[in-house]
Formats: C-alpha cells, structure tokens, sequence
C-alpha cells in the first residue's frame, strides 16, 4: 500500500491553552478528495491551519505526516514547498505586490526545491493565461495588488488560480465556498476538479454541500468538538443538508 | 561653550571677506538661537548630533585628484537630464553640462527675511551663513529646458568637516521643469551636510522635484526648503531621505495663489542608531489650493524616523482641499517612529482627508506569503519594499527610481531589490 498524502493521527491542539482540537485521526490517500464537515467552532479551520503551519497553536499531542514526512517539524514555508497549499477562507490583501510578482515568486521557491530551474517570463505567462481562463478571470487581476480590491468572489478564484499554478500534492480549502454565488461556485469547483489526478489530494473544508455538487468527495468527516465524529461517502454529506448537525451531536453525547 | 557659539565664534574666523548677506545670516542666527529640544517641532530631532559636530566650517576647495570622476563616485548621468556637479558646495565645472552652467552661473539671491519669518526655518541660516558659492537657478526659457540634475557630493575633511548648498530656484510663470537633487558622498568622521533651498514658482509654473538623499558615513544631515506658490502653480515634492547617520530636513511649502497645489510624496528609512526627522509645514493661504502629502518611513533595528506634518487653511483659503496619509513601519526591538499629523482649519468650505498609523509587520501578511513558499526573509523584505513602493513607484525617471531603490536597499539591508508593483 502507498504512503498516504496525509496522515494525521490523535492530533491534540490548543489555542491560548484552550484544547481546540482532541484527537483527529485523519488519513488522506492520494488522488482522494476528502471533505471535512461541521458546525460553527468545531475546528475546522484550526485543523487546516495547523498543517499549513500557522504560528499561535500549540500541538500538544498527535502527529501529522505528509507523504510520510513529519509535517509538524517543518516550518510553514517549507510545507508549501514541499507541495502543501492553504486555500485561505479569508485571503489577505497585500497592496503593493502584485499577483503576478507573488505567483511567480511562489512558483520559483517550489521550482527551487525540486531543483528545477526558474520559470522564464514567457511559459510563465502562458501558464497563468490559460489557468486564468479555467477560473474565467480578467488578466488585469494579474496586475493589480494581491487581492487588492477584490471581490470576495474574485478572491476565492484567486486563491483557486494560486493552486493550479503552484499544483500542489495536497491542497487545503478552508471554506473557499464561502461568500460565493452559485456561478462562482461552479467555476471554483471546476478549478478544484482541474487539480484532480490520481497523485494530488484535496481537502475541503466546508459549512455545506452545496460545493459537493460540483467537487464530489471520495471521503467526508464531519469534524465536531474537536473530533472527527463520523466518516462517510458522499450520501453523509447529503444526509447531514437533509437533517443538520444535531442529531451526530446528541448521538456523541449519548455515547 | 555653546554649539551656537562655537559657530558664530568659527563664522567670524572667516573674516570680512564673507559678504553681506551672510553676514546678516549669522547675524539672525544669533539672534533667534539653535533649536532645542523643548520646541515643539523639534522634539523628535536628533539635536545632540548637532552640538557634538567639531566643526561647522565648510571644507576647503577640494584638489583637484580627488574631483576625479572615481574619487567622487558619481552616479551614471541620468538619462536626457542636463547635469550640475557641485562638491562640498562648489560648482564643478569639468563634470557639469554646459546647459546646466549655463542656468546656475547667476549670483544668489537671498532672501533673509522669509527665512526669518520662520522659526523652523532657521537652520537654513547656517547653510546661507556658511556657504561660500550660493547658486541661483532662475528657470525661465518657456518650455525648452531640458530636465536638471544636481548631484552634490560631500566629501569634507576632519578639519573642516561640512559642506553647504545654498539654492534658489525661480521658475517663471508657465514654465514646466524636473529638477534631480541627488545628496552623495559622506565621509566616516562626523561631519554636516547643510542644504538651504528657495523655490519660487511663479504664476501656473510646474516643478516636479526629486530629492534623494543618500549620504553615506557619519554626515549629519541638516535640509531647510521653502517653497512659495503663486496662483495655478504646481509642485511635485519628492522626498527620499535614506542617509547619514543622522537627519533632519524641515520644509515650508506656501500655496499663496489660487489653484495652486502641492503633491509631496516622501519616504525615510532608517537602520541601526540612524535618526531620520522630517517636518513639513503647508500653509494653504489661497482660495481653491491643494495639497497631498504622503509619507512612509520604516524603521529598522534601532533607528528612529519622525515625520511632523502641519497644515494650516486660512480663513480666505475657501475650497481647499487636503489628503493626508502618514504611515509608519517598524521592524526591530528598539525601532521607533513618531507620526504628527496636524491639521488645522479656519475656514467652513475645505475638503480635508488624513490618517496616520505605525505598527509592526503584519502576521497575517507574513504567514501568507509564507504558506505560498516564500522564504521568511523574503516575505519581510517583499512586505516592507511594498509599503515603501507607495513613494517610490512615482519615481521617474527609471534610472532615479532604481537609485533610489538601491539606497534605500542599502540603508537597510534588506529590501528586495525587485519591484513587487511592476
């Protein structure tokens, strides 16, 4: 059997000393598409920010590894390198450095790491067009700041369109449905679909699954009180639209 | 004894042969004293740097073998820009265009009782009282000029460790020029590096103004300009204040006609103990006038930059308007950077529009470019190149803009040397 993309196994984190997450044991083959489910609070977001290595959470027991490597003895620049992205729920405008400027640079650091040598000016262009055109955005985005005066919905695709450049090994969208219309969607989930190959991984993390109309997950988790409570296919995420959280809530407390 | 002692006592070691209007700038100097710490507009300025100098005479006559272009350093000429080379406050003819001499060959001009008007103003009087080859530029060929350079070196001697520039500019009316000011040189012994500029700009005259300041070593750096506006007249100021180990520059800008309007756009950036103060005062005194003032100044390791922006709309001064933005950054333990904006108003119809902030390099920025796979290093130098690019980018020509960029990189030794805005 093939090294999992991810393995994340009693992953214990706390926030300012308050455990937010308590023991998620996750395992992420490649080429599967996981969706991680759950309510407000539950974690979520914690749990993609962790493995992307965002300073200001404590991991205080568990493990994760990325293609059998211990994720959490890298730093969080050398987990993008090594083929991990953070799809963010928020992204950050960065005035003053362009999309293209940051693309490129963030491209190149991936390059370097494989030893490949720098992007030239002009493949380069033509990757980012014909990406921009998958996510049907306008090539001035390119050169304006870095989600400078986007849209939120122009934002998304943005973060979209980073990944289909820099093609990670395994990609983490935190809520990247969040905010959009049902034409964005469409497009963000068609982006998403676009990164799909039997080498490369994705993570959903999502509120609904309306987004899993359009990006159908092989595996779905709904994550609850900082626990992974259930694990299904696709008919999980339809049933948990149909009856909402509660009832996996009061079954947990049951137990 | 005093530093205002020392100086008049040094000023009258120079004998009769000073002239006039120096005279009376040592004069006035006596008179309305050095500033101190206790002033308001002084209160962040390095004013030690200015009693512990050894000297304020002016370097002598600089032989010949150390005018050679190599000895001076001299940057590339800037493309279609005639160029004047002044060093350690003289014209130096060799290396000069016959354009430029052919502009600044006029006797100056001064004008001490605006300079006296203005409290703030009076460390310009050193550099009138001490600079033995004041320079007039009076701008009047209509439209024909070709854009002006003026590099001013400082090379200075521990004997006589200062050099000064003494300039006023007239610019007819209708007439559009650009005018370079590059500061270079420095040497390694504490020594000054006075300016004291006029700029007159009369009816519907345009200046675009670049000043670079890059003066390397233990110069202090002490920059007086005072600018008057006449109605429809339009000035662009830019100001990068990189040098020295220590600098103060204060300047006055007077919309005194209708329409007329200031754009200045500024930026200081310091390492390690460097001071760098700014202090702008505008004073819209016309009906209509308007004024931009932008400002960015970056602190690294211990340094400490200072920018104090007045402005003042007069009763009579009916549909100003005025956007302020004032920001600091600060990257270091000991770093600091004091923002003053002030702003006041005398009149009911003004549009007026300010902010100022300093903080810290944002994380939320940091870990972003970080999870994209960029090293930490670069994604501070790539945020703070950012900020400063605000001021920078409006930088023309080219070859200005990446000297600029390049003395900025320097100073702090750790931008990047791209440009993210491009």
């Amino acid at each position: 059997m093939s090294t999992p993309v991810l393995q994340v196994e009693d992953l214990h984190v706390s926030v300012a000393g308050t455990p937010v997450l308590k023991g998620i044991t996750l395992t992420v083959p490649a080429g599967e598409v996981h969706a991680i489910m759950g309510p407000n609070g539950s974690g979520k977001s914690t749990l993609a920010h962790v493995l992307a290595g965002r300073p200001g959470y404590e991991v205080t027991r568990g493990s994760a590894r990325f293609e059998g490597v211990d994720l959490l003895a890298m730093a969080p620049e050398a987990r993008a390198r090594a083929g991990l992205f953070l799809g963010f729920q928020y992204p950050v405008e960065i005035p003053g450095v362009n999309n293209a400027y940051l693309l490129k640079a963030a491209l190149n650091a991936r390059r370097r790491e494989r030893s490949e040598p720098e992007i030239d000016a002009f493949d380069f262009l033509a990757l980012v067009r014909a990406q921009m055109r998958t996510m049907q955005m306008d090539e001035n985005l390119l050169t304006r700041g870095v989600n400078e005066g986007f849209s939120g919905g122009e934002k998304k695709r943005n973060e979209i369109l980073q990944m289909l450049v820099l093609e990670p090994r395994l990609a983490l969208l935190d809520e990247t449905d969040s905010g959009l219309d049902i034409d964005a969607l469409k497009i963000v989930g068609r982006g998403i679909n676009t990164l799909r190959s039997p080498t490369r991984s994705v993570v959903l993390v999502t509120h609904y699954q309306r987004l899993l109309e359009y990006v159908v997950p092989d595996r779905v988790h709904v994550l609850a009180r900082g626990r992974i409570l259930r694990s299904g296919d696709r008919e999980l995420a339809l049933e948990l639209e149909r009856r909402g959280y509660d009832w996996l809530l009061e079954e947990q407390s049951a137990a | 004894m005093s530093a205002l002692e020392r100086l008049l006592g040094e000023f009258a070691s120079l004998g009769a042969g000073t002239g006039a209007v120096r005279q009376a700038a040592a004069q006035s100097l006596r008179s309305v004293g050095l500033p101190a710490r206790n002033e308001d507009s002084w209160r962040y300025a390095n004013l030690r740097a200015l009693e512990q100098l050894p000297s304020f005479l002016p370097a002598a006559a600089t032989p010949a073998l150390a005018t050679a272009p190599e000895a001076l350093a001299l940057p590339a000429p800037l493309p279609g820009y005639s160029r004047l080379v002044l060093v350690d406050g003289r014209v130096q003819r060799e290396h000069s265009s016959a354009e430029a001499l052919a502009l600044a060959v006029r006797p100056g001009v001064e004008n001490l009782a605006r300079l006296e008007a203005v409290s703030d103003q009076r460390l310009g009087l050193i550099a009138t009282a001490f600079a033995t080859e004041p320079l007039t530029l009076a701008i009047d060929a209509p439209l024909a000029l070709a854009p002006l350079a003026l590099e001013i070196v400082s090379l200075t001697s521990p004997s006589a460790p200062a050099s000064y520039l003494n300039l006023t500019l007239r610019v007819a009316p209708g007439v559009q020029c650009q005018l370079v000011e590059r500061h270079l040189g420095g040497a390694r012994q504490p020594g000054l590096a006075g300016t004291r500029i006029d700029v007159t700009l009369a009816e519907g005259a345009q200046l675009q103004h670049q000043r670079l300041f890059a003066v390397s070593g233990a110069t202090l750096l002490l920059d007086n300009l005072q600018a008057q506006l006449h109605a429809r007249a339009r000035y662009q100021l830019c100001h990068i204040a990189v040098g020295g180990a220590s600098a103060r520059s204060t300047a006055e800008v007077r919309l005194a006609g209708a329409q007329a309007s200031l754009d200045w756009r500024a930026l200081a950036a310091g390492a390690g103990p460097q001071f760098n103060d700014l202090m702008l005062t505008v004073l819209h005194e016309a009906p209509a006038t308007r004024s931009q003032q932008l400002f960015r100044g970056l602190a690294n390791e211990r340094a400490h930059v200072a920018c104090n922006v007045d402005t003042r709309v007069a009763p009579q001064a009916r549909d100003a308007v005025v956007v302020q933005s004032l920001r600091g950054l600060l990257d270091g333990q000991g770093a600091e950077v004091d923002l003053r904006p002030q702003l006041t108003i005398n009149t009911d119809a003004v549009q007026a529009r300010h902010g100022a902030t300093t903080g810290k390099l944002d994380d939320d920025l940091l870990f972003y470019l970080l999870a994209r796979g960029l090293e930490p290093a670069a994604a501070r130098a790539l945020l703070k190149s950012a900020f400063l690019g605000e001021v920078l980018k409006s930088i023309e020509p080219e070859a200005l803009r990446r000297a600029a960029q390049q003395a900025t990189a320097l100073r702090l030794g750790d931008l990047a040397l791209s440009e993210p805005w491009q």
